[in-house]
């Protein structure tokens, strides 16, 4: 085939530049579908409980994610402050992942657990009040929106169609389990069970008000980096 | 064009029939430019065979030097603890007293407290110790001590923690009260500290505070916190807690709306168990850098 039939055919052209240009794509890409070391298997990776995934929602619609990154890199100075260097088994359930690229905050991937859900109250209603010099906007209305979960089970179902391993049970229990993370007197076995051991039960005042986004919010925030128990030593792309 | 240069074409021709045929010249590129091309691609054959890069069937090629990005940080690591070991180890025989008279680690360890204080306890107690009312996390800065203030004290806090448990009062949140008795209680507790005036909530208050409600089994015989105050003439549990509650120092705030809610809903502040872990997490401080902490939170001033 000579340059002179390639130049004078526009289909024959345009599909050997897709070609050329895919090979790119695929060498780079589509290794890292099936190569093993790409997500490393750990224990204790688990789908989000409904809480968490409404939570998850409210981080993006507040676009948490413009000044927070979930990757920590393994760098000494990010092991040092974050803990472990991020892996992509843990964010295997993202869908989007909340890798972020921009720090104005500090990275959210270990956060859970780090502080009481007392502070994440203090702290979402007005960040000034706990970190003086923060440029954190304030979220009070978190705490007087009630969290609308009417259509939890729904968005569970959906993610379960693009891979994330929702049971029907899960997905069936979805509202109950909800009220019961959050702190309302519910069937915590049957959460337990369902999502395993490591689900850190809402904090809640006294009396009786409504769930709100907060609860959600918070929920997730302390479930973030906590699945993988980083005390034993994991396998993990050399 | 009117001069034509001698130069290879492509052979293609366009527009012949204008007299002016429009030819397609093959220009040699710059040998600079050429030879740094030639120099990318043996580059490129090089990087291959020492590092990471081509994606096989199972696995991808991993180089000859063996590098890797998770190696490098391991070995980075090494490095600096290797760097602090010394002291570390020196640290870890001493006991927190006696670090406290030996000048050259106490400023070892205060330095390394600082910033594991600024890494894990700023958010709640505030830079340097300062507090936050917002979520009653207590100044550290003062001698006005929740538990304790010694080293050991502070250091024993810091490991396992302490929730504090201030139950609710009022009905509606569970307690045995009604809203009228948390209003005397109120108008007594802010008595404590010269604050309120109505004389007769305050007395109604004084009665239930060291009758019925309990007050003073937590809070002392004279509100003065179970740090420093007694249970019928006898040294208070120390773990409990309570604060002072006649001095004006306040944990959560010292106006009437506030006293009132901390008697009415209760409280319960959390101090996490950084020797313990938090439950489910991964947040736990090694020994050595819990007594480096303390000995830095013993350093800020109040210390006993
Ligand atoms: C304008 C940028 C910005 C946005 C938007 C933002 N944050 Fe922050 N965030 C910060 C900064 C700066 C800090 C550090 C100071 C502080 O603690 O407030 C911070 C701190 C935090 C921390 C404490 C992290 C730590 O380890 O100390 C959490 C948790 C947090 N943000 C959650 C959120 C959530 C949830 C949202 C969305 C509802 C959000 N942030 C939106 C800037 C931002
Ligand atoms: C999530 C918020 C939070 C964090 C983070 C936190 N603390 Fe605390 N801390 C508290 C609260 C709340 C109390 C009061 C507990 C109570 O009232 O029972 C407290 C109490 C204390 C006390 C006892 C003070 C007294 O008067 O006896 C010390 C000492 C202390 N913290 C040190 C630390 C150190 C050191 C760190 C970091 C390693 C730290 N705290 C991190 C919330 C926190
Ligand atoms: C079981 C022990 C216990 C009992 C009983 C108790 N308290 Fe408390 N109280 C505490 C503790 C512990 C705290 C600190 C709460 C925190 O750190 O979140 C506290 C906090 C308070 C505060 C807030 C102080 C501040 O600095 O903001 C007030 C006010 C108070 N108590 C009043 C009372 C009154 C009045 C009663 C009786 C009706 C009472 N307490 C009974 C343990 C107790």
């Amino acid at each position: 085939m000579n340059h002179a039939s390639i130049e004078k055919s526009i289909p024959l052209m345009a599909i050997l530049t897709l070609l050329v240009v895919a090979i790119g794509g695929l060498v780079e890409i589509v290794p890292l579908f099936y190569l093993k070391s790409t997500i490393e298997k750990v224990e204790g990776m688990r789908p989000y409980t409904p809480l968490e995934l409404k939570g998850r929602d409210i981080y993006i619609r507040e676009g948490c994610y413009n000044c927070h990154s979930q990757m920590i890199r393994p760098f000494r100075d990010e092991d040092q402050r974050y803990g472990h260097y991020s892996l992509a088994a843990e964010s295997m359930y993202d869908h989007p992942f909340q890798w972020g690229s921009k720090r104005t905050g500090p990275d959210l991937a270990r956060v859970g657990g780090k502080y009481s859900s007392l502070w994440h109250q203090a702290h979402m209603r007005r960040p000034k009040d706990v970190a003086p010099e923060s440029v954190m906007p304030s979220y009070p209305w978190l705490e007087k929106t009630e969290l609308d979960f009417a259509d939890v089970g729904k968005r569970m179902e959906a993610l379960a169609k693009v891979g994330v391993p929702y049971s029907r049970e899960q997905i069936t229990h979805a509202a109950n389990d909800l009220k019961t993370q959050a702190g309302l007197n519910g069937e915590l076995q049957g959460l337990q069970q369902r999502y395993g051991k490591r689900v850190t039960i809402g904090e809640r005042e006294p009396g009786n008000h409504p769930i709100t986004e907060l609860d959600a919010l918070i929920g997730y925030l302390q479930m973030l980096g906590t699945l993988v128990d980083f005390s034993v030593p994991q396998p993990q792309a050399r | 064009m009117s001069e034509e240069k001698e130069v290879e074409t492509t052979g293609h021709q366009w527009d012949e029939d204008e007299g002016y045929p429009l030819k397609e010249f093959n220009n040699p590129l710059p040998r600079w430019w050429l030879y740094s091309f030639y120099g990318t691609i043996v580059w490129a054959v090089i990087y291959w065979i020492f590092y990471p890069a081509w994606p096989l069937v199972t696995d991808y090629t991993r180089g000859l030097l063996g590098w890797s990005m998770h190696r490098q940080l391991d070995e980075e690591l090494a490095q600096a603890r290797a760097l602090q070991k010394p002291f570390n180890d020196r640290l870890e025989k001493m006991g927190l007293a006696e670090i406290t008279h030996d000048p050259q680690m106490l400023q070892y360890a205060v330095a390394g407290g600082k910033s594991i204080f600024g890494d894990n306890c700023a958010p709640c107690h505030g830079n340097g110790g300062t507090g936050s009312k917002s979520g009653g996390f207590p100044v550290l800065v003062d001698d006005d001590w929740l538990i304790s203030g010694t080293i050991e004290g502070i250091a024993n806090t810091i490991t396992h923690g302490h929730v504090a448990m201030m139950p609710a009062h009022q009905k509606e949140y569970g307690g045995s009260f009604d809203a009228k008795q948390v209003d005397d209680l109120t108008q007594f507790v802010l008595s404590l500290s010269g604050q309120g005036g109505n004389k007769e909530a305050q007395a109604r208050g004084a009665a239930l505070f060291k009758g019925e409600a309990g007050c003073r089994h937590c809070h002392g015989d004279l509100g003065k916190g179970s740090a420093r105050d007694t249970l019928d003439g006898a040294p208070m549990e120390k773990s409990i807690g309570a604060p002072n509650l006649t001095d004006a120092i306040w944990l959560y705030g010292s106006d009437e709306a506030t006293v009132r809610q901390s008697i009415a809903k209760g409280r319960s502040g959390r101090m996490p168990a950084w020797g313990m872990g938090t439950e489910g997490t991964n947040h736990k401080l090694p020994p050595l850098a819990i007594k480096q902490v303390a000995v830095y939170v013993h350093s800020l001033g109040g210390g006993q």
